[in-house]
């Protein structure tokens, strides 16, 4: 059997600040421990060295605002970087699975980015969604999204894209940050049905989780049949993590990724870098390297620690049915939505970026296309730390576009910039791989 | 003077070296039952050309311990393995006699499981029923806290004085548990014997009156006092090709960027050194299949050298693997490599006829023209050695990095020049040289080059210092010690420096090295602030300092 990949790249030079959650430090006994473990010299197991993003594998995916050097530092395009070559690794059969132990994560960033956003700048999985769509011409896939915080970013991103099955587990919104993900935020109305959120009661434990990975998730996998399967894992569903509540465990991870199969697997959050962190990260090692784990625990585990409430196994059940129910209902509820709606549909977003305190106000406009998923305009607002209110607009055209909405949004692009209200205006033209930013005070335009 | 002897596999050789010259250079066939005879033999030879001169210092580079290791002739030893909650035992498959062990240790050196001491008292009666005599012990974590080790030493040496422990924090503190503990198994498996022969060449030195240091050369390119190896046996594995690409590099020192070549009759083995400094295995050196923390350079073999065989498959024409004998100008039956070489490029080796003989028999067998044959064949090996060279900078460039500035600083590897040693090397290394573009060094001392460099390399150290201030404690190897932080307060990197080199300072006059104490470096320095609910708690240093693999003093490299 083919090893598995395992891509260690703990940034011990990068934090966000000195005493932040997402630190230098973060990594360490993780190190330690599957350093110790000897885990790297086994056959089953073969470790990669990072790699480096490109500033148009970032521009497939964000409209950095105003570019991407402001945004980006050397840590995120090692970040993301390695997320590509572990799935290089896997798309080129050199192994069965990998397992990207990167930081710093993504899952929070959206496409525009104003700023960092729940310690994330760039979405490490979207930016390999799209590379492995370009370079590998793979169309559908599926995120299942596991830290313990909604996957808002990610979300975003897929809304309105049905090839990509968006799937995220977390505490309940109200409970924690983001703040969202609840049962009603289902996909855009070209791609109802392929975002589906499971929010979950704090202290929820292995059982409660394993039963929606049983009864909704694989089902869903099943029917969706996604070429790709990626965990977005976070390890702060654990009981010991500092800054959530819930209540999994090392050997619960291992389940999961058993059950999931995951073929990247991209580490996101998890701040109890002490006592969780590196049991789960052994965990998720074992479990895709097909290694017996029954004998793997936290030091202070106790089988018998955490116990489901019936209350919430109900509760739980109940949201598992109403979500399978959304999903198998999509394909009609999408021709329904194509059938009443006109030429585009417009709604409005504010979002927060809580690491550095900015507001951005956003509207979007998705074309309603017969043929594709449409072709999307941002325009978006924010006023960043220097003072600089920056009005951007940004048009997107998604891998799976006809060509009819490529050349409407090249048209838009081209009147946006000749257009004074905006400071800058961008086009993300994945159909075509090519990335237009336009200066308008400059009047200078730059293209990837 | 200085003697350097290395006992390989089929040969022996040893110099005497005085000034920048070899005043005596004796090679014989190994025996390979008898290694000290061997040894003896080559040492008499150099001491007789020595005369009244006094010698100042024999290191010896030997396969004692690879041969015991690799012909199962150890002794029966188990193994106590302390693994934790974590991989299953099945994949600890070490040691035919292993016993699993409750209590653990986690990476901070605090207990997580207690040692189960009835669990403790069974494996000893086991183990002494066995009627094994060698033990060895390895705890997770131990390079934290060896307190477990310690205690079921103890236990044992209770119970059972008869059984000899060994135990893994006293041979590394690197992390990586089973290499850890195949070191300590290989270590207790090989002790004994290592010992008695240590003995015996300290006796054969007496018994000539000699007063001269004796070290040993290790598997890192460096030398240590027979005393202290006593107790690693391990380490001196692989320290014949350690000796060879040491010799490589005293023939020229610099801060070049080279591979080292040593073409020897079967095979061709291959070393990389990196600004002046031979570059090591990132995984430590592999015994008998297994990883172990034996620091040895990175080496790759090839099976090509200057005894190996032209042949030919119907239309194909091959060379080797297999040797018959020696190439047919030094009066070999066959065509070999060195005949090849020796025609092709009219070199006048040896009896030159007979080399053009062999080549225009085998070429009428198969059919072809005997130019276009051997063109053939120098194009094959010299490809086949710069492929070979080419994946391993290719595989140095691709080692795992862990931190952002090493990713960006993408290493690269540029070849300033070769440096062929062995026999055969002058016949084949030129051509290579000439595919790579870069420049070749073949010296009249190549084809004794390692013993060359057994006789005047320096001591190595390397010192391995953990602290964890917020727990109030540091660990050091070598020694495997646990002590308490004497400074309170706030902890610099300099301050964490300090304590590495007062630690490397007392070993190195432990081992009488302290004129080498002033050259060590720091190879790694590693710095976290141990944060807990926004503020710092406390920090963590990993500090690696070594004296690196080099030439003593007294060395000031050969005439060119
Ligand atoms: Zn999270
Ligand atoms: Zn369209």
């Amino acid at each position: 059997m083919k090893p598995t990949g395992i891509l260690f790249f703990p940034a011990f030079d990068w934090a966000i600040s000195p005493t932040h959650p997402e630190r230098e430090e973060r990594l360490l006994y993780t190190r330690d421990q599957i350093f110790e473990e000897g885990i790297m010299d086994f056959p089953q197991i073969r470790e990669y060295q990072p790699g480096l993003a490109t500033a148009k594998d970032i521009a497939r995916v964000h409209f950095c605002v105003p570019d991407i050097d402001t945004h980006i530092t050397e840590a995120h395009l090692v970040s993301a970087g390695s997320a590509l070559l572990m799935a290089d690794a896997v798309m080129q059969g050199e192994v069965r699975n990998g397992f990207a132990i990167i930081r710093p994560p993504g899952h929070h960033a959206m496409t525009v980015t104003h700023g960092n956003r729940g310690f994330c700048n760039i979405n490490n999985e979207a930016i390999m969604i799209e590379y492995l769509r370009k370079k590998y011409g793979v169309k559908r896939i599926a995120i299942i999204d596991t830290d313990v915080h909604h996957g808002d970013g990610t979300q975003e991103i897929y809304y309105n894209d049905p090839d990509v099955l968006f799937v995220s587990f977390h505490q309940d919104g109200r409970t924690l940050y983001p703040g969202s993900g609840f049962m009603d935020e289902l996909g855009g109305p070209l791609a109802y049905g392929t975002t589906i959120n499971i929010p979950l009661a704090p202290k929820t434990t292995d059982t409660g989780i394993n039963y929606a990975i049983d009864n909704l998730i694989l089902p869903m996998l099943e029917e969706f049949k996604p070429e790709l399967i990626i965990n977005s894992a976070g390890q702060d569903n654990h009981y010991s993590d500092p800054l959530a509540n819930m209540a999994f465990s090392a050997k619960g991870y291992a389940d999961l990724n058993k059950k999931l199969k995951p073929d990247i697997a991209v580490l996101e959050g998890g701040y109890s870098v002490e006592t969780a962190l590196p049991y789960i990260n052994m965990a998720l090692i074992m479990a895709m390297a097909n290694i017996d784990y029954s004998n793997l625990r936290e030091p202070d585990y106790v089988p018998s620690r955490f116990k489901e409430s019936k209350r919430n196994l109900d509760y739980i059940k109940d949201m598992v049915e109403k979500q399978l129910n959304v999903f198998r209902k999509r394909e009609e509820i999408i021709a329904e939505n194509r059938q009443k709606a006109g030429d585009f549909h417009s709604y409005h977003r504010s979002i927060f970026y809580d690491t550095e305190y900015l507001h951005e106000d956003q509207r979007n406009e998705l074309r309603m296309c017969p043929q594709c998923s449409g072709f999307r305009v941002i325009n978006s607002s924010c006023q960043h730390h220097n003072g600089r209110l920056y009005k951007v607009s940004c048009i997107s055209v998604p891998a799976n576009a006809c060509s009819q909405c490529q050349e409407q949004a090249r048209r838009v692009y081209r009147d946006m910039s000749s257009y004074n209200h905006y400071d800058f205006v961008y086009l993300q033209d994945r159909l075509g791989d090519e990335y237009r930013s336009f200066d308008l005070q400059k009047d200078l335009e730059k293209v990837l | 003077m200085l003697i350097g002897i290395d006992v390989g596999g089929t040969y022996t050789d040893g110099v005497l070296f005085h000034g920048n010259s070899i005043i005596a250079a004796e090679k014989r066939p190994t025996d390979e039952n008898d290694l000290k005879n061997t040894l003896l033999q080559v040492l008499d030879e150099l001491l007789k050309a020595a005369g009244k001169a006094e010698i100042k210092r024999i290191v010896l580079s030997t396969t004692l311990v690879t041969n015991i290791l690799a012909t199962g002739k150890g002794e029966r030893t188990a193994l106590i393995l302390l693994p934790g909650r974590s991989l299953p035992y099945s994949e600890y498959k070490i040691c035919p006699e292993t016993y699993f062990l409750k209590g653990s240790i986690d990476f901070r050196g605090k207990e997580t499981e207690s040692l189960d001491k009835a669990q403790l008292a069974q494996i000893i009666n086991d183990i002494q029923l066995s009627g094994v005599k060698k033990l060895a012990i390895a705890s997770k974590f131990c390079n934290r806290n060896a307190e477990h080790e310690i205690a079921v030493k103890k236990a044992v040496q209770e119970k059972c004085p008869e059984i000899s422990v060994s135990i893994s924090s006293e041979i590394s503190s690197k992390l990586n548990f089973p290499r850890r503990a195949v070191s300590t198994y290989f270590t207790a498996m090989t002790i004994d014997k290592w010992n008695e022969f240590a003995d015996e060449i300290e006796e054969a030195i007496k018994a000539r009156g000699l007063q001269t240091e004796i070290h040993i050369l290790k598997a890192d390119g460096g030398t240590m006092p027979l005393q202290i190896s006593r107790k690693r046996p391990c380490e001196t594995v692989f320290s014949g090709p350690a000796a060879s690409t040491m010799g490589g590099l005293a023939l020229d020192q610099n801060e070049k960027n080279s591979v080292v070549v040593d073409i020897g009759g079967t095979t061709s083995d291959i070393s990389l050194i990196i600004s002046g400094q031979p570059l090591y295995a990132s995984r430590g050196a592999r015994i008998e299949d297994k990883f172990t923390h034996v620091n040895a350079f990175a080496l790759r073999s090839i099976a090509l050298g200057g005894d190996s065989l032209i042949w030919h498959d119907e239309d194909i024409i091959q060379i080797g693997p297999q040797r018959q004998g020696v190439a047919a100008c030094f009066g070999g039956e066959h065509a070999t490599v060195t005949d090849v070489f020796n025609y092709h490029l009219n070199l006048g080796i040896g009896n030159s006829e007979m080399s053009t003989a062999s080549i225009e028999k085998l070429a009428g067998k198969a059919g072809m023209d005997s130019a276009d044959l051997t063109a053939n064949i120098v194009d094959m090996a010299v490809e086949r050695l710069t492929r070979t060279i080419r994946d391993m900078f290719r595989e140095w460039e691709n080692e795992p990095a862990y931190k952002v500035w090493e990713v960006i600083n993408k290493r690269k590897f540029h070849l300033d020049r070769i440096i062929g040693i062995g026999a055969a090397a002058k016949s084949i290394i030129p051509m290579v040289a000439e595919r790579m573009q870069v420049d070749c060094l073949i010296h009249e001392y190549s084809p004794v080059a390692n013993a060359l460099g057994a006789s005047v390399v320096r001591p190595t150290l390397a010192v391995d210092l953990h602290i964890d201030t917020q727990n109030n404690y540091y660990t050091v190897d070598p020694g495997g010690l646990k002590e308490e932080l004497r400074k309170a307060g706030d902890w610099q990197l300099e301050d964490a420096r300090q304590l590495a080199r007062t630690h490397l300072d007392k070993v190195c006059r432990e081992r009488g090295m302290e004129e080498y104490a002033a050259e060590s470096s720091f190879y790694m320095e590693e710095q976290f602030n141990v944060i807990r609910g926004w503020s710092r708690s406390g920090k963590i240093f990993d500090l690696g300092l070594q004296v690196s693999p080099g030439f003593i003093k007294e060395y000031k490299g050969v005439e060119i």
